[in-house]
């Protein structure tokens, strides 16, 4: 029974999945503040990078490494984000170009190249992988099995994060700041809300998050260091934010979406099935430009859109 | 000297010095310090405020009643905006007292003005669309609890709302509402941070008459709860009906406070616009002839950008050679009139026709080629490209034409020859024509778009505010080339909110109030008081 | 909380940093980038001369300099042509491939029947058409709908790169080599076709290059000096006054990034006529050319001409990045200074508009 395609495809996808999802999380957060972030993949990988270094050098008991390991990629990642952040919202520049130039920092030929190759990281095997977790002994049930129980830490961990998420944006005092920054930092600016501060704090929030995604790459998937890695995962991670409509829920689903195209890909390769796989490669792309265009029309513009300053610096007006 | 303790012994046991009759009276005030009429909400003194170049407060006096409706009336540039922006924090008087409930006070910021209680409702709303009508309320509440349940703030905004009589949907989102209903939001967003004393600025330019009188009814219930509003406009009748005593500034000083009941319109009109003194009215070389038609704009209908109707059943002729003013306190229609007539905004009804002919709607280029000149009230970033160098601007309207054109390349040389003769002819200051235009003075700047738009051989220009802003030197030269075009021929609308301006160069005399034209009168037949009027919405058989 | 410093908006804009901001930002890329080596244990001064040796001075440094520098100077050429309307178009790399698409379809249907010379200008044609089609989709769709013409050519780069893997690797489509069984790989051009390089100076310059550099003449005189970048420039100062004159913004939006993805795609062109002589989709998709040309814009201020002189200064050192691969050399040294070099470049883009005042006598209203 588990070891039906769809069974398969359904698990496999919200693994691929996870990183996926950490990735659009931070995205959420940056963009939702009204910044934009095209170095996510850059993050990404320097997370991954900093996570695979940190399991060979951070010596204990297995969760401990492990939990570290995020930390470092965290923490690594959101110095990354506060660059981005000192570009776009202390210098004003242009987000789009930032962005890019983060990317090509500290991309797949940048930064988190250069690091592993000093580092050395390359060589070893990750010895503390995030395993596989057999939640309540329940792993080799019919269906729910695999679906449920059958998940490392950082999955569970993600479905909390996407509840805290929600609660966080739509229910606290603090989100309906944030969003206001979004939607009109002059409003927020003039009631005395800090702009500067929620924009930096959530792109760095954004960025540890993204890097979260990257170490999940180097130390569950492969699991070890490849350069450039995630291979334009955080370039889908920046489309699943539009594809979620920049909330959290939704930004999972479309995740997982995106991870059973990738896992349905892959099964079709190994069973040599006709289907062109780049055809299913094709379709969150072109699913993403849809919805772009439907979000950018009058009427969704106002209901559903993108947070109405985005991607613009914030200038107060002088009297 | 503390009053409380003081109060609360008997007299004759009491200190000496609290026998005075202050001190049982601060007793029945609650304590307060100093024995100053505590029905006094807000008492601004002295208070001067200066520009670069201007003086917009110059001794102002400024005192409104607790519990009353207060209307600060005044023509654009009087000084009420700066004003009230110093009561609400956003400057500092360079000189001059602010007191609150008889106590001095001191604002750094519009924080601490809100904070104190004052609350001001801004022409341009800040409201965050998406949000809905309590999130936005209850936003930069510091006493917004931190976790914000929907149904409790929802129920918390709806008793406000109940409280003062108006209606609005909680849970509505803020695009879904009308702009009455925004407005709304405003005044319960001041409401519910406690705000005694609540600043309106001219809050009925955005309403439907039904809208306004529900906004008066609202304002009626906050003062009979003991809050004060002051009430910024130029509507005379308006003013008439809602308020209990008006102040009326001109030229940045108090020209005087009177009782509502005992004053009139006309005694209005005359604080705000002055007394009726032989101005010099500009000797015309040729005068115009009204008969032979330039400008003709019939019936026209036409929206703002919120797609609310800004114009109603403009009717506008100008002849060759005349100059006709269109007065009017800005806001009243005046620049979505021009833009349908330069064809920058669609008409909704009607048609314009220059020359005879009649232009396509909507089409500036056609307007340009039709023979309109247009000099908008935005000069650096609507008539003008600011970053781009006198010469391409001089070249702005004419860049397509075979002289300065060919097979679609520009001929530099005669651009930059033909920008030389205009800058000499006109006498703009300038290193050269090479200079981005915001590196100029204002003066230099009207002056390089005046005569672009000449150089085009118009037969009607349009000018918005040509003078506004400008400096003495710079308001002759302009109104000298406007006067000399005149001579030449060309038919000039002159849409201007300087009373003084229109009066001294119009041959025939317009007036717009709320989209429609309310009087059409030869200039020499006009009055400074009777135009004043019909600028604040009288009717011409009142005015007269 | 107060900074001890603002940005106040410049008033004038003095013509030398139109060369001491891309000038100073290259420096201060180095400066970081060494300082970089240094925390890492290696030796900048030899590490920056062997990339000097390396791209530019030793024996046949400069003709793989130039080779990398030829499909730079295209993408640089994509983006400065958006970008100065202000439509960002980060698409020059999808551009790329859809032009290398067609350029490949186009010789190899010439399959050397005809005169080279008229091989190449079909070929060109074919590439900027592809090109062309694929960014003014792009165009249109920011004209029409406003959509965000940043996200859209984004996507549009992805599924270029689906397109090229799906023409090579997984069908029998016209443009697989059908001998190429083992590893499939593009089918190549007929050697009369190949486009010629010239020797000048033991140096080869090939001619894609030459062809930039007329594009690059050609894309400055159109906005110096011609009624569409007369327009373009008063749209990107201010929308209202091309409103207020009547100009088609739409379309000329349209127009300019067709031209952009145009640039590209002859950028691909040269890709399959110049190098690779066939439709290489791992190495095309392996470069990313596309997006190292927005940093060749960026560097070059938006300028044409200059853009040029920035692709061959990026092309020596991604040149040198390649030869000097090896365990000595780390791997991720050129994307690091290339990123550095941007940050600059984009903090140095900030002095032109602000100038940097101290906040202590400042009066606050």
């Amino acid at each position: 029974m588990n070891s039906n395609l769809l069974i398969i495809i359904a698990a496999q996808a919200i693994f691929y999945g996870t990183p996926l999802f950490f990735a659009a999380l931070g995205g959420v957060f940056t963009e939702r503040s009204g910044v934009l972030n095209l170095g996510v993949e850059g993050m990404m990988l320097v997370g991954g990078v900093s996570a695979a270094w940190s399991s060979q050098h951070i010596e204990g008991p297995a969760w401990f490494t492990v939990l570290g390991s995020l930390l470092v990629a965290m923490f690594a990642a959101s110095l990354v984000a506060a660059v981005h952040a000192f570009l776009c919202v202390t210098l004003k520049a242009n987000q789009t170009v930032a962005g890019l130039s983060i990317t090509i920092f500290a991309g797949a030929v940048g930064l988190s190249s250069y690091l592993a190759n000093v580092w050395h990281v390359a060589e070893r095997q990750v010895d503390r992988p995030i395993r596989k977790l057999d939640v309540l002994g329940m792993a080799d049930t019919p269906i729910a099995g695999p679906l449920l129980f059958n998940h490392t830490i950082l999955t569970y961990v993600s479905w909390v994060m996407c509840a805290v998420a929600t609660w966080y944006l739509f229910r606290t005092k603090i989100g309906l700041q944030l969003r206001a920054v979004g939607e009109s930092p002059q409003t927020a600016d003039a009631i005395g809300i800090s702009v500067v501060k929620y924009r930096y704090l959530h792109t760095m929030l954004g960025g540890s998050l993204a890097g979260l995604g990257g170490a999940f790459y180097s130390l569950a998937i492969v699991p070890t260091w490849v350069d450039g890695m995630t291979k334009g995962a955080g370039w889908i991670a920046i489309a699943l934010v539009i594809f979620g409509f920049w909330r959290p829920d939704l930004t999972l689903l479309g995740a997982y979406l995106f991870g059973a195209l990738q896992a349905l890909g892959i099964q079709l390769k190994s069973r040599s099935v006709g289907i062109p796989g780049d055809l299913l490669d094709a379709i969150p792309f072109v699913m993403t430009i849809i919805v772009l265009v439907l979000v950018s029309t009058r009427f969704a513009h106002k209901r559903i859109g993108a947070p109405a300053s985005l991607g613009v610096p914030y200038e107060r007006e002088e009297r | 000297m503390s009053g409380e303790g003081a109060g609360r012994w008997p007299a004759p046991f009491a200190f000496p010095q609290t026998l005075s009759t202050s001190v049982i009276w601060r007793a029945d005030n609650g304590g307060h310090e100093g024995a100053t009429m505590t029905n006094t909400a807000v008492h601004m003194t002295g208070v001067v405020k200066r520009f670069p170049g201007v003086v917009a407060n110059d001794g102002v006096e400024f005192d409104v009643r607790k519990g009353e409706v207060h209307a600060l009336l005044g023509e654009n540039g009087a000084g009420k905006s700066t004003l009230s922006n110093i009561l609400t924090g956003l400057y500092r008087p360079d000189e001059g007292t602010i007191e609150l409930d008889g106590v001095p006070v001191s604002f750094a910021s519009p924080k601490a003005a809100l904070d104190a209680g004052i609350g001001m409702v801004h022409q341009h709303f800040r409201l965050v669309q998406p949000f809905t009508v309590a999130e936005n309320v209850v936003l930069g509440n510091p006493q917004t609890p931190f976790t914000i349940n929907a149904g409790d703030v929802n129920k918390q905004v709806a008793e406000l709302a109940l409280r003062f009589d108006m209606a609005v949907d909680p849970a509505a989102r803020i695009w879904q509402l009308s702009v009455g209903e925004q407005q709304r939001v405003e005044i319960l967003k001041v409401l519910h941070r406690g705000a005694q004393v609540l600043i309106l600025d001219e809050p009925t330019a955005v309403l439907t008459p039904i809208e306004a009188e529900a906004l008066f009814r609202t304002l009626r219930t906050m003062t009979a709860e003991g809050r004060t509003v002051i009430f910024i406009s130029h509507k005379l009748d308006e003013v008439m009906s809602v308020s209990d005593r008006i102040t009326v500034l001109r030229g940045g000083r108090t020209v005087g406070t009177v009782e509502t009941k005992s004053t009139s319109a006309r005694e209005l009109a005359s604080m705000m616009v002055g007394r009726s003194v032989e101005f010099n009215r500009v000797v015309r070389g040729r005068p115009g002839n009204p008969r032979d038609v330039v400008l003709s704009v019939q019936g026209v209908n036409g929206n703002d950008d919120r797609g609310r109707q800004a114009l109603h059943n403009v009717n506008i002729t100008v002849g060759r050679g005349e100059i006709v003013g269109v007065a009017g306190v800005a806001g009243n229609g005046q620049r979505e009139l021009a833009e349908v007539i330069a064809g920058m905004r669609p008409a909704t009804d009607g048609s314009v026709s220059v020359g005879g002919n009649t232009l396509p709607n909507g089409k500036a280029r056609a307007a340009i080629a039709g023979g309109l000149a247009h000099v908008p009230e935005d000069r650096l970033h609507t008539g003008l490209a600011a970053g781009m160098s006198v010469e391409d601007n001089m070249a702005l309207k004419t860049y397509r034409t075979p002289l300065l054109s060919r097979f679609g390349m520009l001929r530099r040389n005669a651009m930059t020859e033909q920008a030389t003769e205009l800058v000499t002819r006109y006498d703009v200051k300038t290193p050269d024509t090479a200079t981005p235009v915001r590196l100029l003075s204002g003066g230099n700047v009207q002056k390089v778009l005046l005569s672009r738009e000449f150089s085009t051989n118009p037969l009607v220009l349009v000018a918005a505010s040509p003078t506004r802003g400008l400096d003495v030197g710079a308001i002759e030269t302009v109104r000298n080339r406007l006067v000399e075009a005149a001579d030449a021929g060309v038919g000039i609308l002159l849409i201007s909110e300087d009373l003084e301006e229109i009066m001294s160069l119009a041959d025939r005399i317009t007036v717009m109030y709320e989209g429609r034209i309310v009087a059409d009168i030869p200039a020499a037949n006009a009055s400074r008081e009777q135009i004043g009027m019909l600028m604040g919405g009288a009717t011409l058989e009142n005015a007269q | 909380m107060k900074s001890p410093v603002r940005l106040e908006r410049r008033l004038h804009q003095p013509k030398q940093l139109n060369w001491a901001i891309p000038l100073v930002s290259l420096l201060g890329a180095l400066v970081v980038g060494a300082l970089v080596l240094l925390a890492t244990g290696k030796n900048p001064i030899d590490v920056y001369w062997r990339m000097l040796d390396r791209g530019f001075l030793s024996e046949r440094a400069l003709t793989g300099t130039l080779r990398t520098a030829t499909p730079l100077a295209f993408t640089g050429l994509c983006a400065t042509a958006a970008f100065r309307l202000g439509v960002i178009n980060i698409g020059g790399e999808g551009q790329l491939y859809m032009g290398a698409v067609g350029a490949s379809l186009v010789g190899l249907q010439m399959g050397g029947t005809a005169p080279v010379g008229v091989t190449i200008v079909v070929m060109v044609l074919a590439g900027m058409l592809f090109g062309a089609m694929y960014a003014g989709f792009v165009g249109m769709l920011r004209a029409q709908f406003n959509t965000s013409e940043i996200i859209t050519s984004l996507m549009m780069n992805y599924l270029a790169g689906i397109l090229l893997n799906y023409l090579i690797f997984n069908s029998t489509s016209y443009w697989r080599d059908p001998r190429s069984f083992g590893f499939p790989s593009g089918k190549p051009l007929e050697k009369r076709d190949f486009w010629p390089a010239y020797d000048v100076l033991g140096i080869s310059i090939p001619f894609g290059l030459v062809l930039a550099a007329l594009f690059a003449f050609v894309l400055w005189v159109i906005y110096k000096r011609s009624r569409l970048g007369f327009e373009v420039e008063v749209i990107a100062d201010s929308p209202r006054a091309a409103r207020y004159v009547g100009i088609r913004t739409k379309w000329t939006i349209i127009a300019v990034t067709a031209m952009s993805g145009a640039l590209a795609g002859a950028g691909g062109a040269s890709q399959v006529g110049d190098f690779a002589h066939y439709l290489d989709a791992k190495g095309l998709q392996l470069n990313g050319f596309g997006y190292t040309g927005i940093v060749v814009a960026a560097l070059a201020r938006l300028n044409p001409i200059g853009a040029l002189f920035v692709a061959v200064l990026l092309g020596g050192l991604t040149n040198a990045g390649y030869s000097l691969q090896g365990p000595d050399f780390p791997s991720g040294l050129v994307g690091t200074l290339q990123g550095l070099i941007l940050f600059c470049a984009v903090a140095g883009e900030i002095l032109t508009k602000y100038r940097i005042r101290s906040n202590a006598s400042a009066v606050t209203a």
